[in-house]
């Protein structure tokens, strides 16, 4: 076995640290006020390449490994976890079916800007009646020969708000179930696309979910991702992958509570002591680092598995891994993020502080992407077959 | 024009230092290393003036263990195009004169037309590599540069000096010029640039193939000094304190004069 990081795995991580510390850390706390990652993280992650960390250079990528994409979300989600759940819903969401999927022009007009940070990407999931349920999307398209027309609602749409590219899932015959499922290249600036609201969150304030209504929209049949009938296969295959980004979004905000409390611990005091001497602030700390400890193998060996499925890695054990990697290092973060606050006392609960931010951001990690009740019926499902 | 830029791995200073087994270094195990941080300004520079030039070759050099590539890769990913690792585990024993005889041995028949170095090392502070390089080499020498610029066949840079004061310096290629804070901000190594460092010519060389000199300068003993005790706490009236601050503060400070 090999725990260590490649030079470049290192080299990215000290990169993106450096970035994140210096230029997003001073400014997240604005980010959840404001409701807005400012355009100018949004160019300097763009320079710097993180929009496409694995998608290849000749389709305006980095060319690194999975992991080194699953350590960007982490380093970034560590001090903001709005930016990290951009990069994640844009790469996994949106970046990466068309890369997977994709033909050759379709790569070259709708990747090449997407990986290079041009445009923001995301996916048209998600409806009032289907989450987890995927295949019962009620948005439907009709084949009208040199194009579809595509009506229907999308809500939770993660980076909906950059009204940029995203990828549609709708049917074309319902009573198909999965099998009538398509997905499309959209262009959210197309006639019919209304983005009727962003919605107020809890946490990752700092990112767009949005809600769209599709009204006769004229999607040109080039603009079909894979063949007919494959949409729900693409959506899963996005789920798949984007369970590992969560993971290191989750991670990173476990890591940056963990952090602050540690630092914390050490410098408050309390009747003549730091609380760092309390034993029952110690053990505090002990049983964060060991869950962390604990979530981070998990994110890594699952992106190692994606990283080497060509290799001889097992596509079941990367199904299995990833999911127990969301839903570990999901809970992980609600549980440190708690504790952090808890070991901050009362001004954990104070903004300023920026505790109580994490602690809000933690939570939707056990919720997207499948929620943690979905990842047990996956894992469940694996070892029960 | 042939660049080469001379770096070296240092320990994160922010690490918790422990003296070696042998009393006379810190000990190397468990610290996270890092480029020297004026050495990241020398790459820097070196990199925006062959963007300028258009057509130029920097070469990143640095002494040292194994571990001393990832500093060369990063060297890399900024933007330098070959890099050289001349091996050496014993690197930290080396005094300033060896690491500058091991620098000018290599550079000694490749041409180049301007060395940036840091100005000083991070971890050892002799600030000397530069100067005896030149002395080595026979090239002309600029320490603690602040702002550079190259103009027909000359470079033209600024130096601080103490006091508030700067220089300006000229001199003629080859030069040797020592980098300081202040002469540039070092731009991330993106992405992208990280994968095509990978691809780029890294060479190892053996430090015995370059070195044949015994230390000038040895060094006795390293140690951790006696934490100072904490400040004065001056007590009584207030426009007695008063008075005594503003004796200390013109004694001993140059705040008050």
């Amino acid at each position: 076995m090999n725990f260590q990081l490649t030079d470049e795995e290192r080299m990215v991580q000290d990169t993106v640290r450096s970035f994140a510390q210096k230029e997003l850390k001073p400014i997240a706390s604005d980010i959840d006020k404001n409701h807005k990652i400012p355009d100018s993280i949004i160019k300097g992650l763009a320079e710097l390449g993180l929009f496409g960390v694995y998608i290849p250079q000749e389709y305006g990528g980095a060319g690194l490994s999975f992991l080194s994409y699953a350590i960007t979300v982490e380093e970034i989600s560590k001090v903001c976890a709005s930016t990290g759940v951009l990069i994640s819903a844009h790469t996994s969401l949106c970046a990466n079916p068309i890369y997977e999927f994709g033909t050759k022009e379709q790569k070259e007009k709708y990747l090449i800007p997407l990986a290079s940070g041009q445009k923001i990407g995301c996916i048209l999931l998600t409806e009032p009646e289907a989450g987890s349920d995927a295949a019962n999307v009620s948005t439907t398209v009709k084949n009208e020969g040199d194009y579809y027309i595509a009506n229907g609602n999308k809500i939770f749409v993660t980076n909906g708000g950059y009204k940029d590219i995203g990828i549609l899932i709708a049917t074309h015959d319902k009573s198909l179930r999965h099998k009538g499922i398509d997905a499309f290249i959209l262009d959210l600036k197309s006639e019919g696309v209304e983005l009727q609201r962003n919605e107020d969150k809890m946490g990752i304030r700092g990112t767009y979910t949005s809600v769209f209504a599709l009204e006769n929209i004229k999607i040109p049949k080039e603009n079909l991702l894979g063949k007919e009938g494959e949409g729900f296969k693409i959506a899963m295959d996005c789920l798949d992958g984007g369970r590992i980004g969560i993971a290191a979004q989750a991670l990173g905000i476990a890591e940056g509570a963990y952090e602050k409390a540690l630092e914390y611990a050490k410098e408050r005091k309390q009747f003549g002591k730091t609380l760092s001497e309390f034993q029952a602030i110690q053990f505090k700390l002990a049983d964060m680092a060991m869950h962390i400890e604990a979530a981070k193998l998990l994110v890594y060996e699952s992106a190692w598995i994606k990283d080497n499925l060509k290799n001889g890695a097992s596509y079941n054990d990367l199904i299995i891994k990833s999911s127990m990697a969301k839903a570990y290092a999901s809970e992980t973060a609600t549980y440190v993020t708690k504790e952090a606050l808890q070991i901050h006392g009362g001004y954990g609960y104070i903004a300023e502080y920026e505790i109580e931010r994490m602690y809000r951001d933690a939570k939707i990690t056990e919720i997207y992407e499948g929620t943690n009740e979905v990842q047990r019926i996956v894992i469940s499902k694996q070892l029960l077959k | 024009m042939n660049i080469l830029v001379c770096i070296k791995q240092v320990p994160d200073m922010e690490s918790k230092f422990k003296i070696s087994s042998d009393g006379q270094w810190y000990e190397q195990s468990d610290l996270t290393f890092k480029i020297n941080e004026y050495d990241e300004y020398a790459i820097e520079e070196a990199v925006r003036l062959k963007e300028k030039l258009g057509s130029a070759e920097v070469v990143a050099l640095s002494i040292g263990p194994e571990r001393t590539k990832e500093a060369i890769r990063k060297a890399l990913a900024i933007g330098a195009d070959k890099g050289v690792h001349i091996h050496d585990d014993e690197s930290h024993k080396k005094d300033s004169f060896q690491i500058a005889t091991i620098i000018a041995s290599y550079a000694k028949d490749k041409n180049f037309d301007i060395i940036f170095l840091g100005m000083q090392s991070q971890d050892r502070a002799s600030a000397q590599v530069g100067p005896i390089l030149s002395e080595l080499l026979g090239y002309n020498c600029i320490t603690t540069i602040v702002s550079f610029e190259y103009q027909d066949g000359k470079v033209n840079v600024k130096r601080e000096l103490e006091g508030g004061i700067k220089a300006k310096v000229s001199a003629k290629l080859p030069v040797v010029l020592t980098c300081q804070l202040g002469l540039n901000t070092v731009r991330y190594p993106t992405l992208p640039n990280i994968m095509k460092a990978k691809k780029k010519e890294l060479i190892t060389i053996n430090v015995n193939e370059l070195l044949n000199e015994q230390p000038r300068v040895i060094n006795l003993k390293a140690y951790i000094p006696e934490k100072k005790k904490g400040g004065i706490i001056l007590e009584g009236k207030s426009d007695e304190v008063a008075d005594k601050l503003i004796s200390i503060l013109k004694e001993k400070t140059q705040v008050l004069r």
